[in-house]
């Protein structure tokens, strides 16, 4: 009985990332469907060549690296402009902080298409032509305001008393933040990063208007749906999220190691 | 050997040799002559996803032998176009600030009212003719559409029907006409209709007894009417555009208004499902090639004539499946690929064509029938 | 209070401010200037004409009320399923989740690299009217005989729950790793049972997460198209559908400048009311602390 109150929470948290994993597991699956024409809709035969010629498709592999591309860049940018933002808002008082929240909150509330549409006619007025720079720029714009508002959490309840320490004990500003501040609100902005990571790569409708004739993956898979969903575009986005997920395993393993032999 | 290279030739070498002068198209060329326009080192196409032909290697073969025919020429071919609408609204910012798009030949639907808008806009060029020797290859039928009886700003690439598409398994019979989506108590929450205004209202109309080429307010209402009944109802389920197909592929639905082109695909792993033309007629739709303003007009008419010659024709209908709108692709294609040849959905005999009509040109682009529709779907 | 204040301080918020405020205001304002211009803009397409038309606004709410309350809904119950699902995983994650923290947090976020659509179109195949969740729902009566889950309002809430669930998991999570675990324990010293430490102690310490998942899952969904584009009939169509709608199909760019503006209003007012009723000084900033 004890077993069971003790593992609740362990249930409950694998019942949840089932949730999460259940369509991705269908697609996952899809990926080795063999359909004989071009929609992937119902299972048809299993098959390795998809995963064998994963790019068959022309422009699918293009199309991936400037998303996995514009997603890094625009997710670094972000996180930084975003967190510097955070630290202002909740380390000092100081004139405009209202509005500077409010300058933070309406980018979240504005509808994909006219944001889109808007950022567009400024481009087209300061002529500036449309494709990967313009596509950057809006990604890095609208993903400020997520990580501000994720890194700002953990910021709200940050124990000040660890900075007043360091600096009692002869650390001036600069160090302290870079030693004391920076780890260990780091979760908060790693967080804030993977979530611009993600908004970046699934992006569309703003995608859409700003990238002239660029072609991310989330614009490949919307064009290809009208007329085919070929497999390929399930292996692309198993291996993608795959090859994270061994990343971070190898992370893990390798801080571990490291932990383990300096200790 | 292609014209281009015939005519630098010929420029090349001053006064005419009669060994030159083969090719049909290069005695106009020598009559209009001396400042010739060259291919540019780019012609950038945007089309629709898998709307050309694709060889085993994923490569268009159309496109190599285009490049192998015109060398120093490389097309940039760009599948961006999946939505009428979606499109527009991206290269409207640019064209009405008089910018370039970035694209010398872009592909848009008639029935979306597009083409015929940007006309009137003035956002599209005009062919230059004297380039297109294989234009005269378009089938009579599409010669002189209402919006551009001269062809002079549009070329068809491929047309399709809109019908109803169907389980006979599910439905339990075969269906012939509209009305039974609209009353079969059996189909409830079982039917789509398009959000295509054209595709839909139109064969609604037909249904009614109306000519959806001259739509007025009248029959306009009377279809509307019958369709908000159905939908208050909850036996049309859901407007969707090709989204159809996989609810139809997964049995979620029965039947729905579908395009000839998808049912071909979606019948090549689910071989039960049916298209038929309604007893009261189909529509008929047609995607155009057109030059936005900016594009360079002579690469574009080079490459839009390409694929009128009726060999590189066959080639593309051969994977692409809709209708073909250049004579003798089907010729070619009875020897080399039969089923596709004797396929109705692709090249449809004169009696399936009759059935089909167009939408009301002037309709299509009247914002209060447009609000109405878009009121009817929900928004 | 910290003494992290001397003589320069004043300029200091305001430069870690610059670079990224400065970015919004090219890249965001900017633009919102020419969008306000056009609510209130008048004309046909591609004509519009500049004239002060504060009608607009007024005009599209009257016109679109019943979408624009049902975006609200949709959003909010969205928001607080997500919450009641987020909750113990990112708990989970933060207290449990040992070395391993990390490599959760990815998974959460991992669906997203398949495509929004390739997502939707396996719920579509999960969920479909032949398939293996229907046909159990209808055999334990949850749902009738010829029942379904696709094209009903629970379908669009479920697509707008799941697909905002790592906006929420992600900040609780963010707030919840930092909770000090030596005052759980001070509480259970002092005879606090585990539900009372919770209540007493995580949770008031969380709200700073909670407030900030709510927020970046309740704003982006109600302005949300897609889902009930695809899981929904023309009755569960929100305002992002009108407004898509009006911008691309009628290109009456006036009307959906204009309903634009109202949703963000609307929205900020709600946040604003949801930040008193929490108490917004202790969750927006530690200065006061």
């Amino acid at each position: 009985m004890r077993w069971v109150r003790r593992h609740v929470l362990d249930g409950y948290a694998i019942l949840a990332l089932v949730y999460l994993f259940l369509p991705i597991s269908v697609v996952v699956a899809f990926s080795f469907n063999a359909p004989k024409g071009r929609f992937n809709y119902t299972w048809q035969g299993f098959t390795f060549t998809n995963w064998a010629h994963p790019f068959a498709f022309p422009g699918l592999g293009g199309a991936v690296r400037v998303s996995i591309e514009i997603a890094f860049l625009s997710s670094l940018a972000a996180t930084v402009l975003g967190t510097l933002i955070a630290l202002a808002l909740v380390r000092y008082k100081f004139r405009g902080s209202a509005t500077t929240n409010l300058l933070i909150f309406i980018p979240m509330t504005t509808p994909e298409i006219v944001m889109g549409a808007s950022l567009l006619t400024l481009f087209l007025n300061w002529r500036i032509p449309q494709g990967f720079s313009t596509i950057l720029i809006a990604h890095i714009m609208f993903n400020i305001s997520y990580v501000v508002v994720t890194v700002r959490a953990r910021l709200v309840g940050f124990d000040r008393h660890l900075e007043e320490a360091a600096m009692d004990l002869g650390a001036n500003e600069l160090v302290t933040f870079f030693r004391v501040t920076l780890p260990l609100i780091m979760p908060g902005i790693l967080a804030a990063g993977l979530l611009a990571f993600a908004l970046s790569i699934d992006d569309f409708v703003i995608t859409y208007f700003n990238a002239g004739t660029t072609i991310t993956f989330p614009l490949f898979v919307w064009g290809a749906a009208r007329v085919a969903v070929p497999p390929q575009i399930n292996v692309i986005g198993t291996a993608i999220f795959v090859i994270a997920i061994v990343a971070m395993i190898a992370n893990v393993v390798f801080q571990n190691r490291r932990a383990r032999r300096l200790a | 050997m292609s014209e281009a290279m015939s005519r630098k030739m010929f420029l090349g070498r001053a006064a005419a040799g009669g060994a030159l002068l083969s090719a049909p198209g290069l005695l106009r060329a020598a009559a209009a002559s001396a400042a010739a326009p060259a291919l540019p080192k780019t012609i950038t196409f945007s089309n629709w996803p898998l709307y050309i032909d694709l060889n085993k290697k994923k490569q268009h073969p159309s496109l190599l032998q285009f490049q192998q025919a015109h060398p120093g020429t490389t097309v940039r071919y760009i599948e961006d176009i999946n939505d009428n609408d979606s499109f527009f609204g991206k290269i409207e910012g640019p064209l009405s600030q008089g910018q370039s798009v970035g694209r010398d030949l872009i592909v848009l639907t008639d029935s979306s009212g597009l083409p015929q808008r940007m006309i009137q806009l003035g956002w599209l060029e005009q062919w230059d003719k004297s380039a297109m020797p294989h234009f005269k290859n378009l089938i009579p039928a599409q010669q002189h559409p209402i919006w551009d009886p001269h062809r002079e700003y549009s070329l068809p690439w491929q047309s399709g029907m809109t019908g109803i598409g169907y389980d006979p398994k599910k439905v339990g019979y075969e269906i012939d006409s509209v009305d039974k989506l609209f009353t079969d108590p059996k189909l409830k929450g079982k039917v789509t209709l398009l959000t295509e205004m054209a595709d839909t209202m139109g064969l609604v109309m037909l249904s009614n007894g109306d000519d959806p080429s001259h739509v007025t307010q009248a029959s306009w209402n009377a279809a509307k009417t019958k369709i908000q009944k159905a939908v208050k109802s909850g036996q049309i389920r859901q407007f969707t555009g090709n989204d159809y197909a996989p609810l139809l592929a997964n049995g979620s639905i029965y039947a729905c208004f579908a395009w000839s082109g998808d049912m071909v695909q979606l019948q090549a792993d689910h071989p039960g499902l049916k298209w038929i033309a309604p007893k009261t007629g189909a529509m008929i739709w047609t995607d155009n090639m057109l030059i936005p303003k900016g594009g360079d007009v002579y690469g574009a008419s080079v490459l839009a004539d390409w694929f009128y010659i009726p060999k590189i024709a066959a080639e593309v209908e051969d994977y692409v499946n809709y209708i073909c709108p250049v004579t003798g692709a089907d010729k070619i294609l009875e020897k080399s690929d039969p089923a596709v040849a004797k396929n109705p959905l692709i090249f449809p005999p004169a009696s399936l064509l009759k059935q089909t009509h167009q939408f009301d040109a002037n309709a299509l682009n009247n914002v209060k029938y447009k609000q109405d529709f878009q009121h009817l779907i929900g928004a | 209070m910290g003494k992290l204040l001397h003589r320069r301080a004043w300029v200091t918020p305001y430069a870690l401010l610059t670079p990224g405020t400065a970015w919004l205001v090219i890249f965001f304002v900017v633009p919102m200037y020419y969008l306000g211009k056009m609510a209130l803009s008048q004309g046909l397409f591609p004509i519009f004409s500049f004239g002060w038309q504060w009608h607009n606004f007024g005009d599209s709410v009257s016109e679109y009320s019943t979408q624009f309350v049902r975006s609200l809904e949709y959003a909010g119950i969205a928001t607080a399923l997500a919450l009641v699902i987020s909750y113990p995983l990112a708990y989970w994650i933060a207290f449990r989740g040992g070395r391993w923290k990390n490599l959760f947090l990815l998974l959460v976020i991992a669906p997203f690299f398949v495509t929004y659509l390739i997502r939707t179109l396996a719920w579509e195949t999960i969920l479909s009217d032949n398939g293996v969740v229907v046909r159990t729902l209808q055999a334990v009566h949850i749902l009738g005989s010829d029942g379904r889950l696709l094209a009903t309002s629970a379908a669009v809430i479920a697509g707008l729950t799941y697909n905002f669930l790592p906006f929420m998991v992600l900040p609780l999570y963010v707030s919840l790793e930092q909770i000090d675990h030596r005052l759980i324990e001070a509480a259970s010293d002092l005879y606090a049972s585990s539900p009372i430490s919770f209540l007493r102690v995580t949770l008031p310490l969380s709200l700073p997460g909670v407030f900030a998942g709510v927020l970046l899952t309740f704003i982006p969904a109600a302005g949300d198209f897609i889902n009930a584009q695809l899981l929904g009939t023309p009755q569960q169509y929100m305002i992002g559908n009108v407004i898509q709608s009006e911008f691309l199909s009628l290109r009456d760019y006036p009307t959906a400048a204009a309903l634009s503006f109202v949703l963000m209003g609307a929205i900020l007012v709600l946040v604003l009311v949801f930040a008193r009723i929490l108490g917004t000084d202790r969750l927006t900033s530690g200065a006061a602390a």
